[in-house]
């Protein structure tokens, strides 16, 4: 599974860095490029995540296919504002172009620069995102909110459900192997079947071992409280570095 | 002259269309389209979708608190859901109208095991991890895609599925349309939030049924297949452990036996 952080590169320029300063500082970051009107903020934004994922060495691969879901739906709109949205005409097409066309297709200037602005914003909090998701282990991920008072129950569903995001997904590519051996996709009808079962068969995986972690959590101790991270106390280097990055974001925003 | 013009115009055009659709197509098969991209909506309708969201979170986080001081299991059980709500919605899905994969939400089947509470704060806990390890969804759009998907699929597939059990609709049947109308209603509610996000001057209407004609290659096939999927779950946890539906109030003890 390696679109988690944890299997790249352990140390990087952020990786010293405490989660909660980057929980932070990312927060404020999406704050600015959602709240910005104009290209400068995001596409500064981006480059710069750009350079941390190249000095965090991302392989290409999974940096492309991170980008590819929000790439497309900002695309999508980018058509949508292009072609159907605005009033100042840019260009005009009449389908089949002829003197009895069907349709004309006809591209709005206000309506290509919407879409640009949200094509930016979209790519620069997605850059922000990327960055905090490849740069900092889930635990201290969790511990960073937590001390932002984000509720107990929800941090622990949080951990419950990373650790066993991975061994769920070991159980489904067995019964998937298996099932495709067996011709189990051969057919849209078959397939619909056997991901039915291989879905049914998941959640009686969960049943399974809930019961089991219980089990053995108890004897370890669990009372349905689960521990987490103890903070360290915040470098003032960090803290001066953070505050002059916001800042300066913020200036660029304020322009 | 003039017709070879034409004909040279006619072509260019096609060629533009074709264009069009082979890039849609291709950039279709390479994402899992799916939730509310981050950075899409303004600031101010990404505040009001959060401030919809969290009242419903905390429901599910009291209910989880109440449920969990009775049962101890029940928070790794949850936790163990959302797990799957997450592998459900990150395993493609072929859909051959569009040519394309695509992926269902899984909402539908943890409002019928747990209940519409439960579900959203599985979902809310599923598209976080989404958002931040696989940038489906989105940490600003968090709160609009916990409305779309937790709230309103996870009610959505609830309320069908107990609607028809109650007029006696077989378990597969019940299933299978708790699966559909979660999912697409799901979609419906993304359908606004982008619309109402994104229209800037425009009207609303107009864009909203842009969007949602937009969605409708890939959502109407895949909202049969998660609910061929959702109904097939049900089955299999009816056949292999009935007990299991009976301890999480799917089915009356009496259905089981009977």
């Amino acid at each position: 599974m390696e679109i988690f952080s944890e299997c790249f590169k352990k140390e990087h320029m952020l990786s010293k860095i405490d989660a909660r300063v980057k929980i932070l500082v990312s927060l404020a970051m999406l704050l600015m490029v959602l709240s910005y009107k104009g290209f400068t903020l995001p596409v500064l934004i981006t480059l710069t995540c750009l350079f941390l994922c190249i000095n965090m060495k991302i392989p290409l691969k999974v940096f492309l296919l991170r980008f590819s879901e929000p790439v497309f739906i900002a695309s999508i709109i980018l058509i949508l504002k292009l072609f159907f949205s605005g009033k100042e005409l840019l260009f005009s097409i009449p389908i089949p172009s002829s003197q009895f066309s069907l349709l004309t297709l006809t591209g709005y200037k206000d309506g290509l620069m919407d879409g640009l602005m949200i094509a930016s914003r979209v790519i620069g909090a997605v850059s922000v995102v990327v960055v905090i998701g490849f740069s900092t282990p889930f635990t201290e991920f969790v511990a960073g909110l937590s001390w932002l008072k984000v509720p107990k129950g929800f941090t622990e569903i949080l951990m419950f459900s990373y650790r066993y995001i991975f061994v769920l997904l070991d159980d489904a590519m067995v019964i998937y192997n298996a099932q495709k051996n067996r011709l189990g996709y051969s057919s849209i009808r078959r397939g619909l079947g056997s991901f039915g079962i291989l879905a049914g068969s998941l959640i009686l995986k969960v049943f399974e071992h809930s019961h089991n972690i219980t089990v053995s959590m108890i004897q370890r101790g669990y009372d349905g409280n689960m521990p987490v991270l103890k903070q360290r106390p915040f470098k003032l280097s960090e803290i001066i570095l953070s505050v002059v990055f916001i800042t300066a974001m913020g200036i660029i925003w304020k322009i | 002259m003039k017709i070879q013009g034409s004909r040279f115009k006619i072509q260019n055009a096609l060629i533009f269309v074709l264009s069009l659709i082979i890039l849609h197509l291709s950039l279709v098969t390479e994402a899992n389209a799916m939730h509310i991209s981050e950075g899409i909506l303004p600031f101010n309708w990404a505040v009001l979708w959060f401030a919809v969201a969290i009242p419903f979170v905390a429901w599910g986080l009291y209910k989880l608190k109440r449920q969990s001081s009775i049962d101890l299991s029940f928070k790794p059980l949850v936790g163990l859901m959302a797990a799957v709500v997450f592998i459900i919605s990150c395993m493609p899905i072929p859909v051959p109208t569009a040519g394309t994969c695509s992926h269902p939400c899984g909402t539908g089947i943890s409002g019928i095991l747990v209940g519409p509470a439960i579900s959203i704060l599985i979902s809310s806990v599923a598209l976080l991890i989404q958002a931040l390890f696989l940038a489906h969804g989105g940490l600003t759009t968090w709160g609009a895609n916990i409305v779309s998907m937790g709230v309103m699929g996870s009610f959505a597939g609830y309320l069908t599925f107990r609607a028809l059990r109650r007029l006696n609709i077989s378990l597969t049947i019940s299933g299978f349309m708790a699966g559909l109308f979660a999912d697409w209603a799901t979609y419906l509610t993304t359908s606004i939030e982008l619309a109402s996000g994104i229209r800037g001057d425009s009207p609303f209407m107009p864009l909203f049924w842009k969007i949602l004609i937009a969605f409708i290659p890939t959502q109407l096939p895949l909202g049969i297949l998660e609910g061929a999927m959702t109904a097939g779950m049900v089955v299999l946890l009816y056949k292999k452990r009935p007990d299991l539906l009976v301890k999480m109030r799917v089915l009356k003890p009496e259905e089981v036996t009977a």
